[in-house]
């Protein structure tokens, strides 16, 4: 057998997102990959504590799209609890709406991603249009299809009235059944799609832990971690979340777990709606921040985000610093591509779902 | 065969693609789009300055009055200013055609004057003051809180101290 190196990227591999591999291949089988980072590393750690505190809650949205309510809600909360600031109940609850919505999108957009790789077209069109009532939504709630601007610190700066949430719900409603009648049944039992990605990429549950691996990818080789449910925020400890587990660690089992999480998103939404209480939406006019430390944690789509934060007194940061879950997700996938084929390599990159821009900032 | 039925469904539904620009586009009401600068209720505090993230807006002291300007095209939308300004003089609207040449792009600025005032018992110049901080501060006018308002602030402490009669 002949074994030999190739390059795979640093364009393009799965997302349009540069990743960039040495693979040593063997015959047509994967036996090792090397990944070279830092393609699109653009010091945004350091920017921010060039900025002021209001500042920074734009451009940390904007160090991700795709999950860009997550890192500003973990930024809040640090700043939040530096502060000693309580958030009022009404901005808790809005808060999870936010994250929510941002999360059934992200999943449908991953899932979708899936079905273009496997090369099942009108697949992808189905489910990204089914995706496309949630970034309605969010066009018509917060105002941007990705970046919602919704956290300020203490509170949001957004709310929903009686109008909003009748519309809400009336989008939940549409995509509901969309997903739970025909999206997630064609991914159960489509031969293309089941052929692809059945027992391809494989990582079991105590690699996982040894990986220090988060978010959906641990979760589908049922390793249940999920901050909603390990250190709840907001008002999570409310909201009975399930956490989705699925055993058998594949490619197919992680776009399982996010389409789940969707229908559990919607849920969730559909709850903190109607468990929605009056109330201010933010804690006072404009904060001040003592010097401080914090470490605050949310669930991203992707899994656990982790903020460090530290103050000076002063409203410009001394130091912000954040963990993001792509970073072990991706080092894992040394152990999910080996022994699978050369032609599975974009598959089994895009179910971790990665986030290059947020791990390489 | 599940997906032909969803496929035929697609068919007999046409496109999902909006028509634009030979159809309408829907633009919420919240869509963040231009910001606006109403320029009789700012009040000069330049927090929206200080928050703005892409340093799209500059105040500066004239002698005519405080001068506000935006460059749309450095805007992010973000909505900070319109969120921290507490008189809601800057807002963001949902005007989202903003495409110009590349030769034009310096020149997507909006720029407005806020006048000083004048105290009308002494004559100094006063920071700018409207309406609306006057509705934020004493939650409602009267005739009395409304002529105070254009004082300056050692003229209202007299008035305040010896009685109306001055």
């Amino acid at each position: 057998m002949k074994s030999f190196d190739m390059p795979v990227g640093p364009l393009h591999v799965s997302l349009e997102e540069p990743m960039y591999f040495r693979i040593h291949v063997e015959g047509e089988q994967v036996a090792g990959i090397e990944i070279t980072a830092g393609h699109v590393h653009r010091g945004i750690e350091y920017l921010t504590a060039k900025r002021n505190i209001y500042q920074n809650l734009a451009l940390i949205e904007r160090v991700c799209s795709l999950c860009s309510n997550s890192h500003p809600q973990a930024y809040c909360m640090g700043l939040e609890k530096i502060a000693g600031i309580e958030v009022p109940e009404r901005a808790q609850y809005l808060r999870v709406i936010a994250d929510e919505i941002k999360r059934a999108a992200s999943n449908m957009f991953n899932v979708a991603i899936l079905a273009h790789i496997v090369g099942f077209e009108s697949l992808f069109m189905h489910v990204m249009e089914a995706r496309e009532i949630m970034q309605d939504t969010k066009e018509t709630v917060f105002g941007n299809r990705m970046d919602l601007a919704a956290n300020v610190i203490g509170g949001v700066k957004f709310d929903i009235d009686e109008a909003g949430a009748a519309y809400v719900i009336g989008q939940l409603n549409r995509l509901e059944p969309i997903l739970v009648k025909e999206i997630i049944p064609l991914y159960e039992t489509n031969a293309s799609i089941l052929s692809r990605t059945r027992g391809v990429g494989v990582i079991n549950r105590e690699q996982c832990i040894d990986y220090g691996l988060m978010g959906p990818v641990a979760r589908g080789s049922g390793y249940a971690y999920d901050v909603r449910t390990a250190a709840p925020y907001a008002v999570y400890d409310r909201l009975d979340v399930e956490v989705i587990t699925y055993p058998d660690g594949d490619v197919w089992s992680r776009a399982m777990v996010r389409l789940r999480e969707v229908v559990e998103a919607i849920r969730l939404m559909r709850l903190c709606l109607r468990e929605l209480p009056e109330g201010p939406l933010t804690a006072g006019p404009l904060p001040f921040i003592p010097a401080g430390e914090a470490i605050t944690k949310v669930e991203a789509p992707r899994g656990e985000l982790i903020y460090y934060l530290k103050t000076d007194g002063t409203d410009i940061p001394a130091r912000v610093k954040w963990r993001v879950p792509t970073y072990m997700n991706w080092d894992a996938l040394e152990v999910m591509m080996v022994g699978d084929r050369i032609s599975d390599i974009p598959l089994i990159v895009n179910s971790i779902d990665p986030c290059i821009s947020c791990t390489e900032r | 065969m599940a997906f032909l039925k969803i496929l035929l469904d697609n068919l007999r539904k046409g496109p999902a693609t909006e028509a634009f620009p030979f159809g309408e586009a829907t633009t919420p009401d919240a869509y963040r789009g231009k910001v606006t600068f109403d320029e009789t209720s700012c009040v000069g505090c330049n927090m929206c300055e200080h928050v703005c993230a892409g340093g799209a807006i500059r105040f500066s002291e004239k002698e005519d009055g405080l001068h506000f300007l935006i460059w749309h095209n450095t805007c992010i939308s973000c909505g900070l200013c319109a969120h921290y300004c507490p008189t809601k003089a800057i807002k963001l609207s949902n005007n989202w055609h903003l495409s110009h040449l590349q030769e034009e792009k310096y020149e997507q600025v909006d720029h407005a004057v806020v006048p000083y005032r004048e105290c009308t018992s002494c004559g100094k110049r006063l920071q700018p003051g409207g309406p609306m901080l006057h509705q934020l501060a004493f939650k409602g006018a009267n005739p009395r809180s409304e002529r105070l308002m254009n004082m300056c602030p050692d003229c209202r402490r007299k008035v305040s101290y010896i009685g109306e009669a001055v």
